[in-house]
């Protein structure tokens, strides 16, 4: 029989049994061949495991992650555990039974985890593992089949971001405070102390609106929270029950949506509190908002504040920086509306903001939009 | 009176409440303003109405402005970038762009924009990747582009 392989498709004397054996060994050539440069390009370490848990085969990526080569691995002749992963980070021996990789085969497909493991030359390494077991025709498991990535960089790069995302909150929280002590230094004696006190509420509630921010790293705020800080009485932790009522949804807000909504919603409240349905006791204040999808895919915000029980209400002489910020520059930050009406029973303003996907968005939307 | 006087502004910042203040500013010095919050506004803004000077705040959230500084530079429009990150935030194409230092001060506003106008802008350095921000130096502007340039009353 020639050695030559003839192509796949092209099996001229098929009927045959010896044509159809050879096909068969050609097939199984093709598979493994095919088969090596996918587990010798993979960047994954791949180790296959008998139900000794020693390795019987490793691709080369596991070769270089751990420095040892397959016929090493095979002539030492023992769990695979006792070569990588022999030695607990502090030092301590690392015995086979305690390890989550290799005490028992893995129920289920897919197990996951992370690990600590030696190299060859004495040093730890972070990764993170993949566990799946391998069956055989009367799905009894005779092995498992475990992929391995070094995780260092990623580690160190959460490293970093938590380090980074700390300094920026403290900067932050830091530049505000600093802000407002210029702020009363620059103005000592020479402003009245009510416009002071307008100031220091507008930098608590900038103040206040970041820290929502803070909780979940920057990437957005939670909208319930935002309203909730937004709403209560400075330095209360939670507003009143009986004078406000806040129905709707929670979403997670973009952080500049969650600034501007805040900052709105603090103008709101002052002149609810100062002039509006808080400035008398049996006044309260509705809340309510809903979320639908638009046709952009996007999501849109509406939300309705409606003031009740309050002192009969004309609209104001002039527009001050709360009418300013929420009926002009919210509208045009966001792509949305906004109005405010000096209803005699009550001031109600309604918001329809279309929400900020969250996330970074391609630069290719801005470039389709350049090119128009 | 000063030279801004009657001038018509495209001011492109993201930010409501540095968008109020920004906008007070150039109203005080006498400057005619419009004002674009978002990239999309700002792009059709510049594509279709006249300005004498635009003040470019270069980050916009999730994007940057240099889509409106090209359309600038294409209508011959002078323009000034706004930036708290200094020229090394800038994009290298546009490093030859003035930068006015966030944040915002009358002073160094009025300053910048009137040297816009006047077209003192220093030399421009030995960039091959020449882009002109002061429409005088502009050579093949296209024809007639500029010309509401002469009408500052407008």
């Amino acid at each position: 029989m020639s050695n030559s392989r003839q192509p796949l498709q092209s099996a001229p004397a098929a009927s045959t049994p010896l044509a159809s054996l050879r096909r068969g060994a050609d097939q199984l050539f093709e598979t493994e061949r095919r088969l090596n440069a996918v587990l010798d390009n993979a960047s994954v370490s791949i180790f296959l495991m008998d139900d000794r848990q020693h390795c019987i085969y490793m691709n080369r990526a596991a070769e270089l992650l751990t420095g040892w080569t397959l016929g090493e691995v095979l002539a030492r002749d023992c769990p695979l555990h006792d070569i990588v992963h022999h030695t607990y980070p502090d030092g301590r021996p690392f015995p086979v039974a305690e390890c989550a990789i290799d005490r028992a085969f893995p129920e289920n497909n897919q197990e996951r985890g992370e690990e600590v493991f030696v190299h060859r030359n004495g040093h730890f390494y972070p990764v993170g593992f993949t566990a799946s077991p391998i069956r055989d025709d009367a799905a009894n498991i005779i092995g498992t089949i475990i992929e391995v990535r070094d995780i260092s960089e990623e580690k160190a790069a959460a490293q970093r971001q938590h380090l980074l995302i700390n300094e920026l909150n403290h900067r932050v929280k830091n530049t505000l405070a600093t802000v407002q002590s210029i702020a009363a230094q620059t103005f000592r004696g020479q402003t009245d102390q009510a416009a002071r006190a307008v100031f220091d509420a507008r930098m608590v509630a900038l103040s206040t609106a970041h820290n929502v921010l803070v909780e979940d790293n920057w990437e957005s705020a939670s909208l319930r929270s935002v309203a909730e800080r937004a709403l209560a009485p400075h330095r209360l932790a939670e507003i009143d029950g009986n004078r406000f009522r806040l129905e709707g949804p929670d979403t997670r807000l973009h952080p500049k949506v969650a600034v501007t909504l805040a900052m709105a919603l603090h103008e709101l409240m002052t002149n609810a509190t100062k002039y509006g349905a808080l400035s008398a006791a049996a006044g309260r204040v509705v809340v309510t908002w809903s979320l639908h999808d638009r046709e952009d895919s996007r999501q849109q915000l509406d939300l309705r504040w409606e003031e009740l029980g309050g002192p009969s209400v004309a609209p104001p002489t002039r527009k001050g920086f709360g009418s300013r910020l929420i009926e002009r520059q919210l509208p045009m930050e966001f792509d949305g509306s906004a109005t405010i009406t000096y209803a005699p029973g009550g001031v109600i303003c309604v918001l329809h903001i279309p929400l900020t996907p969250l996330g970074w968005i391609g630069q290719e939307t801005v470039k389709e939009q350049a090119a128009r | 009176m000063s030279s801004l006087a009657g001038r018509r502004v495209l001011l492109v910042e993201d930010e409501s409440l540095v968008a109020m203040n920004v906008e007070d500013m150039l109203l005080n010095l006498g400057c005619e303003v419009v004002l674009a919050m978002r990239l999309d506004k700002a792009l059709a803004y510049a594509s279709s109405e006249p300005f004498d000077l635009a003040v470019l705040d270069v980050n916009l959230g999730d994007a940057r402005s240099y889509p409106v500084a090209d359309l600038l530079f294409a209508r011959c429009t002078p323009f000034l970038f706004a930036t708290g990150y200094g020229r090394q935030g800038l994009e290298v194409a546009y490093r030859n762009v003035p930068v006015l230092q966030k944040p915002y001060q009358t002073g160094p506003l009025e300053h910048l924009l009137i040297h816009l106008l006047t077209c003192e802008v220093p030399a421009r350095k030995g960039n091959l990747e020449l882009r002109v921000a002061c429409a005088c130096q502009a050579s093949g502007c296209p024809e007639g582009s500029g010309s509401f340039r002469a009408d500052p009353g407008r």
